[in-house]
């Protein structure tokens, strides 16, 4: 360990042998760039996994006092500490009587699969046809899609909403959607304004346009149909497309709050972001189960990324840079 | 290729090779529009006709319950008149003055740490990001315990330092600059996994050469790395400007735009007109106005951008 600094400067500037040995640094934030080169922590290493650790703890940081939080009980969070006392597992089953959060669980279930199927469908189709189909004015319909792709959420939920009131015929309205409630306070109204998106149509059409067009063509010599070329050959091709979008969708209808506080009153369908941010609103608020819940409402979306980290960000740079 | 160089026979077979492929290519493009069509209705119905919706809906005094009429620059005129109103815009643009520039230079630090040949890097990466991944409300729920006046972190954090306790979210001057750090913390992720992607794009021939014509860490930084990340900073300015005007989660959850409206923001008070107070065209005009300062301020990012280059 005591050698590791000198032997790694003379083989990095083995070239250069006029050069002062202290030209490029080991803590060089482009050493990156240089041939590997087996070599244990020096100072300047030792300093940015330092700085990392330092960081990487303050981003999980309050996670950490979540999960902590969750296993002590009412009485012990009167005052501060951070160790619980014992392990309050209790905590996750109290909690579930404290509030319906088993029906806010069932109904987050639903509109994750309720948008996230669909989208792999409506959006993927969409993105193909756009990508490797001859359709006229495609240009301009892709250039539509990137439009509403920075439309932002916030300013479409005044008109969406009356767009989901007005909808024809539902929840007692006439013909010109006049008349009744619409789509409000009903599990359409928490499905059908997501089963397909801009930025799901753009991520497959990217995918897709990378796909050579030679399978399809062969297919289309053994008579496969259109529609079957994109069902049977290509879509299978575009498997990590779709499991990106789909990591994206279940997210986003996992964590959705804003939407489902507008658009729904009664507690039959309202999703677990409702639940939690009701629970945090009572008062006296009971905080070892919120933070069970909270707990229980993030975990699995930190497991999720972890699992699908590469599609995560394979989807994530696809959006942002290229596009 | 092969056919190229058989010098007649190109003329009839391309005019063969149009007549009968015109059946397949008009059968795929059929095919295309039916794989289309859902998505492009979808898009009509659902973002397109509400995005032109509510900039007509500015222009009347529509209510949730009964449709408005035109009523010209009314809203626009009361708007700002309106003292809370005022206050929202302000408190929004302070806080994205705050969070945008903060977290794209921690995240510029962290992508370019993180980029090196360091070991457990994939791990690094992961803790920067779970911010991101998990629900606003639930990490809301968390920080509200976070900074409880009487048992949480927050204050535990700051008698470690030294420093005298404070009431966090109930105190108005405390309050918003609380809900900025929650915002950087938050947002952080995003920004450092565009600038890794935008790093990992500069050549290493670059790099490299630039090395070996004797330039320092720091020129390499500033003058190959730091332009090699300018597309990647307009991308990351214009989408954290645009993600900070709509916040709104977050303020629901811990402050509800208190106290004394310190945290009311304008997403939040839009919401507050739209199914509060039931103003259709009031909140449509707040929009509106939303969509106008992320318009211009998306038009000066692109300038500054354009000023970088020449």
């Amino acid at each position: 360990m005591t050698t590791s600094t000198p032997s790694t400067v003379a083989v990095t500037t083995a070239q250069d042998p006029g050069a002062p040995s202290r030209r490029r640094p080991p803590g060089d934030p482009l050493a990156g760039r240089a041939p590997r080169v087996r070599r244990l922590p020096s100072p300047g290493r030792a300093l940015l996994y330092l700085a990392l650790s330092v960081g990487g703890f303050l981003m999980v940081a309050p996670f950490l006092w979540m999960v902590l939080t969750s296993f002590k009980t009412l009485n012990e969070v009167n005052t501060f500490s951070w160790l619980p006392q014992g392990v309050e597992w209790q905590n996750y089953v109290d909690a579930l009587d404290a509030a319906p959060f088993l029906t806010y669980f069932r109904n987050s279930l639903i509109v994750v699969v309720g948008q996230t199927v669909p989208v792999l469908v409506i959006a993927t189709a969409a993105g193909y046809a756009l990508a490797q189909t001859p359709i006229r004015g495609r240009g301009t319909i892709l250039n539509y899609f990137i439009m509403l792709l920075v439309v932002p959420f916030q300013v479409l939920i005044v008109p969406l909403f009356l767009v989901v009131r007005h909808v024809p015929l539902a929840g007692g309205n006439d013909v010109l959607g006049m008349g009744g409630t619409g789509w409000v306070n009903t599990w359409w109204a928490l499905i059908i304004p997501f089963v397909s998106a801009p930025l799901h149509v753009f991520l497959a059409r990217q995918f897709f346009v990378s796909l050579p067009s030679d399978l399809a063509d062969a297919a289309r010599m053994d008579g496969v149909s259109e529609i079957g070329i994109f069902t049977r050959i290509m879509a299978p091709l575009a498997a990590p497309a779709f499991v990106t979008i789909a990591l994206f969708n279940v997210e986003s209808a996992w964590n959705g709050f804003i939407w489902p506080l507008v658009v729904t009153s009664s507690q039959e369908i309202r999703p677990l972001q409702f639940g939690l941010a009701a629970f945090a609103q009572t008062d006296p608020v009971q905080w070892p189960f919120l933070m069970a819940m909270s707990a229980v409402a993030t975990l699995p979306m930190i497991l999720l990324f972890v699992l699908g980290q590469r599609y995560f960000i394979a989807g994530l740079a696809n959006s942002g840079i290229k596009g | 290729m092969v056919i190229a160089s058989e010098a007649p026979a190109p003329v009839p077979a391309r005019a063969a090779r149009r007549r009968r492929p015109s059946g397949v290519e008009r059968a795929r493009a059929r095919a295309g529009w039916i794989l289309l069509l859902p998505a492009l209705v979808h898009s009509a119905i659902f973002i397109a006709i509400p995005a032109l919706m509510v900039v007509w809906f500015s222009f009347t005094d529509a209510r949730v319950f009964s449709g408005g009429e035109f009523i010209g620059f009314e809203n626009f005129t009361e708007l700002f008149g309106d003292r809370t109103f005022r206050g929202a815009l302000v408190h929004t643009l302070l806080y994205t003055i705050a969070v945008v520039p903060v977290a794209m230079a921690i995240a510029v630090l962290v992508a370019v740490a993180l980029n090196q040949q360091i070991r457990a890097r994939g791990f690094f990466r992961t803790l920067f990001y779970i911010p991101v991944v998990t629900a606003t409300v639930a990490v809301s729920a968390v920080w509200l315990w976070i900074y409880n006046p009487s048992a949480g972190l927050g204050n535990q954090v700051l008698s470690f330092f030294g420093l005298s306790r404070s009431g966090w979210l109930t105190d108005p001057d405390v309050a918003l600059p609380a809900l900025m750090v929650i915002g950087i913390w938050q947002s952080l992720g995003t920004k450092m996994i565009l600038y890794l992607a935008a790093l990992q794009g500069i050549s290493p021939e670059l790099v490299e050469a630039a090395k070996l014509d004797g330039a320092s860490r720091w020129q390499v930084f500033w003058n190959v790395t730091w332009p090699g990340l300018a597309p990647a900073h307009f991308f990351v300015l214009v989408t954290s400007i645009a993600s900070s005007f709509q916040v709104f989660d977050l303020v629901y959850v811990t402050t509800g735009g208190g106290p004394a409206n310190a945290t009311n923001v304008l997403a939040f008070d839009i919401f507050t007109n739209a199914f509060q107070r039931l103003q259709t065209g009031y909140a449509s005009a707040e929009t509106v106005v939303m969509l106008v300062i992320i318009a211009a301020l998306i038009y000066l990012g692109r300038l500054t951008q354009r000023n970088q280059e020449v």
